[in-house]
């Protein structure tokens, strides 16, 4: 069996250490890594791991107590009875000009040790205000094959609220009490995208009554006339107060892309790959060939599509 | 003749340079109280130790407790094990409690306790051991350390989130005012700041700012009423450092007491000028000890313990000094004894105690003091700005603070700013004769005493009452619940034979469990050099070679929370342009690996500092290999590891260690590179 093999058998298993190595891969941005990248994600088809997560995304400010939050969400989850398998991956700001990064989420995640339905891994944004990273999308599409549930945390506030919203099928925006007033709520945009609301850290009592009626009236300032306007749910990392309201609506609204969705998601996602690696000069190019569409078909998957649109700038390629 | 020793007749003058008494007799300063931070192996083992330190001429006790005491756990909970006894006394029952204070009257001696989360668990041990003896409980005296705060911040062995603890330390307050008049509920710590980093201005402030939150908590409790509430503030005692910087720090303590008597006065109204004295005890400094020469240490430790009796307005009441071999390991009987003897001559042998302030009228040091004092208040009106000190813990504030301290002094230390002897200057030295005794001048806990405090638990557990032990437990759940003071449900947990876990476990579940911020994030490292440029370069082409940054797992298994050195580590590892997974302190083996795997790290990085280096380097390793990465993540080790287990840790599979001796992070961070690298070339994906 090849090496790869290998890795992918002990990846559909939830063995942790194969599964840790396959997401390094789909980690490695380099032109060399995609047809190795596309050679696993066949593989994977062909062990009949398509892809089947619902995934989830969890945005928020700094201190709104999400990190927690979020691993206790999962380990919930993965011990309700239906014993679902739970990724999270973890997209941290903290980057650095020595292009080094500091992954702190995972101070404030505590998942028992051993268990194979639940995998928690880092990521650096590339960006000091957070958002995703270069790698998020390529990970996320590896662990949709191999998980119930992909959950993806990010911070910022801003242009990454939309990358989220085309990357999740369900998007929380988890707020802290106090985190500001009506007009700061509606100030910074970021009413629009969530398809409910998390106001956490609720163990802190009068605050907290008092930013929820707030939270609510912004959000019909900021959403007039939805026929059923968002939820927002109350709770506290300490009590466990909430966590369980918030699983039946993330369960409640399991969905995984259907084909067609999943194809516009492969497009966006592959101009913005285009965009950020080879800038306008790149997008030209892109629309020479024949657009995203037309080289997401050519190329089968994303990563078939990336090395046929790297083929002809590629001297080494065959 | 009118000699002013004559009795009976009054002094024709008073001379400036002269000390007097109330009846205006000429008199001498009594000492402060000695002490030693002594405790290691088992209850029975530390008895021994203290009646000889007594007999030695120490006249208070400082009993040290081992990491599982002070976080909770009893000695066979698998997180204890390997701790047991190693940096401390265990306790695990009152019968531990008794052993320890065997043929030692409560009631006569003067007993400091460095113990904080567990701080009401021990104190309900202590008392029980006095109503089972027959003592009166009025008479105790001494302290509990109790200061959550800098636990957050600097130390490590908090357990409750800051609400409950703050809630504990305020009904220890409110009983011991009723029931034990003469004890200190606890003792606000500015010592771990300074070892965390701190500069003289922080300590004040942070310090300062953590009494105000404790008073505040209590005041706003409304349990005391408010004609006692001046007893509480007179309650309100220190435990400060002392650095090598001795004038600064002499000054610092002159700031300290001008600042307090401001701030109890206006603050809370108190008229009696005695409740508004500055009380405090010293450890001098251990942070600016050296593992190289380390016999240096001996002058240091004199030099500190003068800026804390120097001047009289700002003497100590109580003094510790660490052993010159601190840097090495935990230290021996008779490096204790030395650093006792140098009190002993300073109090007695030298005039220190025959004059009034020496410094009264200096307007170089007036000028000094004034200059720190205004900085404090600046920094004390942002930390209340932020919403005081609990809201400035849980935003990371001060953590960032003092991590931002702390490396800009490693950073001086690296660039030769900072002089140390023997470290960055002077650095070719004799060998020191002081090393070449049979043990090599370092101390090793006797492994047969942990067997000892195990069985002795295991005793207590099949001689008591259940039926007592469980309604003693219940009690306590419920006061914790309600509301009500757990004071006295602890000391009947205590005469019904509790054990440590027990207690801790019981207010576990009703406050949860808490993990402060970490301060590492955002924080920048002042060091730029050629040789940091090469580790960063190496970086690169470790990215363009492997398609992945070199990731680096920080992890400190234990309960050992001294988390400055991974914290450092941790900084200049993402200065030099890993990616850096710091999970914080208090992690089981196992987690560190599921860390390193799940995150697939380059390279794990160990920090251990309890003396359990081999134990956990060794759970480590094996875990790693029963995951299935088998030796493709290297584990490197830092901590005070003595030489001697050098070998035997590499034998274990660890490819690089770590003394406090590697100052130079360039120089870390470049062979933790070459364990990487190594390994690269070594395996595949």
């Amino acid at each position: 069996m090849s090496e790869l093999d290998q890795l992918i058998e002990g990846a559909i298993a939830l063995d942790k250490w194969p599964l840790a190595r396959l997401v390094r891969l789909f980690e490695d941005t380099r032109p060399e890594a995609v047809a190795e990248k596309a050679a696993a994600i066949a593989a994977l088809e062909a062990h009949g791991a398509g892809p089947r997560a619902m995934v989830a995304g969890f945005t928020g400010t700094p201190g709104s107590g999400k990190s927690t939050l979020v691993g206790q969400l999962a380990a919930r989850l993965a011990a309700r009875d239906a014993a679902p398998s739970v990724a999270v991956l973890a997209i941290d700001p903290s980057s650095h000009r020595s292009g080094g990064s500091i992954l702190g989420d995972r101070t404030r995640v505590h998942f028992p040790v051993g268990e194979r339905r639940l995998f928690f891994r880092s990521q650096p944004s590339d960006r000091e205000l957070g958002g995703m990273g270069r790698a998020t999308y390529p990970v996320v599409r590896l662990l949709e094959r191999l998980f119930d549930y992909v959950f993806v945390e990010t911070v910022g506030i801003g242009q990454s609220e939309v990358e989220i919203e085309r990357l999740a099928d369900r998007v929380y925006l988890v707020l802290q009490p106090l985190g500001g007033d009506q007009v700061q709520f509606m100030k910074a945009g970021i009413m629009e995208v969530p398809h409910a609301f998390i106001l956490n850290k609720c163990d802190v009592g009068a605050a907290a009554r008092r930013s929820y009626h707030a939270l609510r009236a912004s959000i019909d300032f900021a959403r007039p006339g939805e026929a059923a306007p968002p939820p927002i749910f109350r709770t506290s990392a300490i009590s466990g107060e909430g966590l369980d309201d918030v699983l039946d609506d993330l369960v409640a609204h399991r969905t995984v892309h259907d084909d067609a969705a999943r194809q516009a998601r492969d497009r966006y996602f592959f101009e913005k790959w285009v965009r950020d690696e080879y800038g306008r000069f790149g997008l030209d190019l892109l629309e020479r060939q024949g657009g995203a569409a037309g080289l997401l078909a050519q190329g089968g998957t994303f990563e078939g599509a990336q090395a046929a649109y790297r083929a002809p700038l590629d001297p080494f390629a065959g | 003749m009118s000699s002013p020793t004559d009795p009976g007749q009054a002094p024709a003058q008073r001379l400036p340079h002269r000390l007097y008494d109330a009846e205006g007799n000429p008199t001498t300063d009594r000492p402060w109280i000695f002490r030693t931070y002594a405790g290691h192996s088992s209850a029975a083992a530390s008895n021994a130790l203290y009646r000889k330190n007594l007999a030695a001429g120490q006249t208070g006790l400082s009993v040290a407790f081992d990491l599982p005491t002070q976080t909770g756990y009893s000695s066979d909970h698998p997180l204890a094990l390997p701790e047991v006894g190693k940096v401390g006394v265990p306790i695990n029952t009152i019968d531990d409690m008794h052993q320890l204070f065997e043929g030692i009257p409560l009631a006569e001696m003067n007993t400091s306790m460095t113990i904080n989360a567990t701080a009401m668990w021990l104190l309900a041990l202590y008392i029980g051991v006095a109503r089972e003896r027959g003592e009166d409980v009025r008479k105790l005296q001494g302290t509990t350390q109790n200061d959550i705060i800098k636990e957050y911040l600097a130390r490590g062995t908090y357990i409750f989130p800051p609400e409950a603890s703050l809630r504990l330390i305020a009904e220890m307050y409110e009983y011991c005012l009723d029931h034990l008049p003469k004890w200190n509920a606890s003792n606000i710590c500015s010592y771990h700041l300074q070892e965390a980093g701190a500069t003289p201005v922080q300590e004040l402030a942070f310090a300062l700012a953590n009494a105000i939150g404790v008073l505040d908590t209590i005041r706003e409790r409304g349990a005391v009423a408010p004609d006692r509430f001046p007893d509480v503030v007179g309650r309100i005692s220190f435990f400060v450092n002392s650095g090598i910087r001795f004038i600064e720090e002499m000054c610092k303590m002159r700031a300290f007491v001008e600042l307090w008597d401001e701030i109890t006065r206006d603050r809370y109204g108190v008229q009696d000028p005695k409740q508004r004295l500055f009380r405090y005890g010293v450890q001098v400094n251990s942070l600016g000890l050296t593992e190289q020469q380390p016999e240096n240490n001996a002058w240091r430790i004199l030099i500190e313990a003068l800026g804390v009796t120097l001047s009289r307005k700002a003497r100590c009441r109580a003094l510790q000094l660490p052993a010159w071999n601190e840097a090495l390991s935990l230290p021996r009987p008779w490096d204790q004894q030395w650093s006792l003897r140098l009190q002993q001559i300073l109090a007695y042998e030298t005039d220190l105690l025959e004059y009034p302030d020496i410094f009264d009228g200096s307007i170089v040091i007036e000028s000094k003091v004034e200059e720190l004092k205004r900085q404090a208040r600046e920094e004390i009106a942002r930390i209340e700005a932020m919403g005081g000190i609990r809201a400035a813990v849980e935003s990371g504030y001060l953590k960032s603070q003092l991590v931002r301290s702390m490396s800009e002094r490693v950073s001086k230390i690296n660039s030769g700013e900072l002089v140390i002897v023997g470290v960055n200057r002077w650095t070719d030295g004799l060998p020191s004769p002081l090393l070449t005794g049979e043990d090599g001048g370092i101390f090793k806990v006797d492994e047969a005493e942990t067997r000892r405090t195990l069985e002795a638990l295991a005793a207590v557990k099949a001689k008591r009452d259940p039926a007592r032990v469980q309604a003693a437990l219940a009690a306590l759940e419920e006061a914790a619940r309600t509301g009500k003071n757990m004071m006295e449900p602890s000391i009947e947990c205590a005469l019904a034979r509790v054990t440590t876990g027990e207690w801790a476990d019981t207010l576990r579940r009703v406050f949860g469990e808490y993990r402060p911020p970490t301060g590492v994030e955002g924080q920048r490292l002042y060091v730029d050099s050629d040789r940091v440029a090469e580790v960063r370069r190496r970086a690169e082409e470790f990215v363009r070679r492997t398609g992945h940054r070199p990731r680096i797992v920080v992890g400190k298994p234990g309960l050992d929370g001294h988390s400055n050195g991974a914290e450092v580590i941790a900084v200049a590892a993402r200065h030099c342009g890993f990616d850096v997974v710091y999970s914080g302190i208090r992690l089981t083996p196992e987690e560190i690996v599921q860390s390193a795997i799940e995150e697939a790290a380059d390279v794990i990085g160990l920090s251990i500092l309890s003396g359990s280096h081999l134990d956990l380097t060794r759970q480590v390793i094996e875990g790693l290999r029963a995951a299935g990465a088998g030796d493709a993540i290297p584990v490197i080790v830092g901590g005070i590891i003595p030489k001697d287990d050098h070998e035997a840790l590499r034998a274990l599979g660890a490819r690089q260690i770590f003394t406090p001796a590697d100052f130079d992070l360039a120089d870390v961070m470049s062979r933790i590179m070459d364990v990487v690298e190594a390994q690269a070339g070594a395996g595949a994906r």
